[in-house]
């Protein structure tokens, strides 16, 4: 049944995926990479992955959507078509997907026990996770404490995606701080949207919350909690106007954010050294390594959940201020 | 029982794609990711008691709550395009 499932929802992928690079309005496009986002969190749901389904979601469903808008909103809204590279791209495109068929035979039946995934080091994961952690969701037990590196490296990429976003979007611009100009009123003079909104938008900050403590219990963590966080601010931008936005958290704050929780989830790797661990053994941190280790989890996902709310944050103000110039 | 209601949403969502696909309005198109995405919050919950972890309904929680997002920011990209077009007439009018 699951696989019924599944593949009904990767053919309904595979039609949205089609007929986002056929169409040639992008405002088109982006209303079906919206619904590509929502098939791809419930496909991820349906093989029990519910903590990248969460964030597929968080990230997915509200942001992605509201930077693609922000980005249209600076180009032309038709696609220029350049028939010249068209018959190259096809068959760059069909030798790809030949090679990706014929890689699949090679590769062991969904949910196979004896597939090399299950063999390596994930049985060891799952037996000491309760022992060494004593957390119920393995998945925050690997990402956090296990594969800390891998989660650093990731937060690490935000910041510089950030900072890459925010360099090419000032590049032809004065520099500086931009003004903010007052003649942005959002959906002030909309009544229900603003009511709505206005009520949405504590429940998913509290949310958001839920998510970032709850992660070592259920789906969730920082990444996840970063994004519902970051999402409920642009509600409130996109209601109030940018400037109300922007004064609710400036942007100064919103850099220092992105900085600081990466900032953060390396200075616990630094002090775990100075206690006398390697770098980001939590172990340290308590007198009993099994709550060490869960404080050290605390600390280094509130460090994530500030980078990627403020990450994002900034990301969606630098393409509202290149908007408005 | 989850599953006939299961099985409903997928069908319903399946209509939805087509509409999305098939427009013929913008609008159209509009709506259908609304709808699209209010099935997807039923999905999951659905499917959440039908494998028996109800615990997995944050998920569909997380999409009630944030797909109400999208939507405002296509209203707000209309109504900055149109006001932006209704200036430039007037510019052009001027000149």
């Amino acid at each position: 049944m699951i696989t019924v499932f599944a593949v009904f929802l990767l053919t309904l992928l595979v039609i949205t995926a089609v007929a986002i690079v056929r169409t040639e309005n992008l405002f088109i496009a982006v209303m079906l990479a919206a619904i590509f986002s929502l098939l791809m969190a419930a496909n991820f749901f349906i093989l029990d992955a519910a903590d990248v389904a969460l964030t597929e979601a968080a990230v997915g469903a509200g942001v992605t959507t509201v930077i693609f808008l922000s980005a249209l909103a600076l180009t032309a809204s038709q696609e220029r078509a350049k028939p010249s590279a068209r018959m190259l791209s096809v068959g760059v495109v069909s030798v790809t997907v030949v090679v990706l068929l014929y890689a699949t035979f090679d590769k062991p039946r969904l949910g196979d026990p004896n597939a090399p995934v299950q063999q390596h080091v994930a049985p060891w994961y799952l037996e000491q996770t309760p022992e060494l952690i004593d957390i119920p969701n393995v998945v925050t037990a690997v990402l956090a404490s296990f594969r800390g590196y891998d989660t650093l490296g990731e937060v690490f990429v935000v910041l510089a995606a950030c900072i890459g976003v925010l360099f090419v979007l000032s590049a032809g611009t004065s520099g500086g701080p931009q003004p903010v100009r007052p003649e942005t009123p959002g959906l002030r003079h909309h009544l229900i949207p603003k009511v709505v909104g206005r009520l949405l938008v504590p429940f998913i900050i509290l949310f958001g919350l839920y998510v970032q403590f709850h992660g070592e219990y259920g789906p969730g963590g920082g990444f996840q909690a970063g994004a519902i966080i970051a999402t409920a601010f642009i509600l409130h931008a996109l209601l109030e106007g940018e400037s109300a936005g922007l004064r609710a958290i400036p942007r100064s704050a919103l850099l220092t954010m992105a900085a600081g929780g990466a900032i953060i989830y390396a200075g616990v790797g630094i002090l775990t050294m100075l206690l006398g661990g390697s770098f980001l053994d939590y172990s340290v941190l308590h007198s009993n390594s099994v709550k060490g280790q869960q404080y050290g989890i605390i600390a280094i996902e509130a460090g994530v959940g500030i980078t990627v709310c403020g990450a994002l944050l900034a990301i969606f103000h630098a393409f509202a201020a290149r908007e408005q110039s | 029982m989850f599953l006939i209601v299961a099985i409903a949403i997928l069908v319903t969502m399946a209509l939805a794609i087509v509409r999305a696909l098939l427009g013929p309005s913008v609008y159209d198109r509009v709506l259908a990711v609304n709808v699209f995405g209010t099935k997807t919050a039923l999905l999951l919950a659905v499917v959440a008691f039908l494998f028996g972890r109800p615990d997995f309904l944050d998920l569909a929680l997380t999409y009630a709550l944030i797909n109400f997002v999208g939507v405002l920011a296509v209203l707000n990209f209309f109504q900055k395009r149109s006001s932006a077009a209704a200036k430039e007439k007037a510019t052009q009018n001027h000149g």
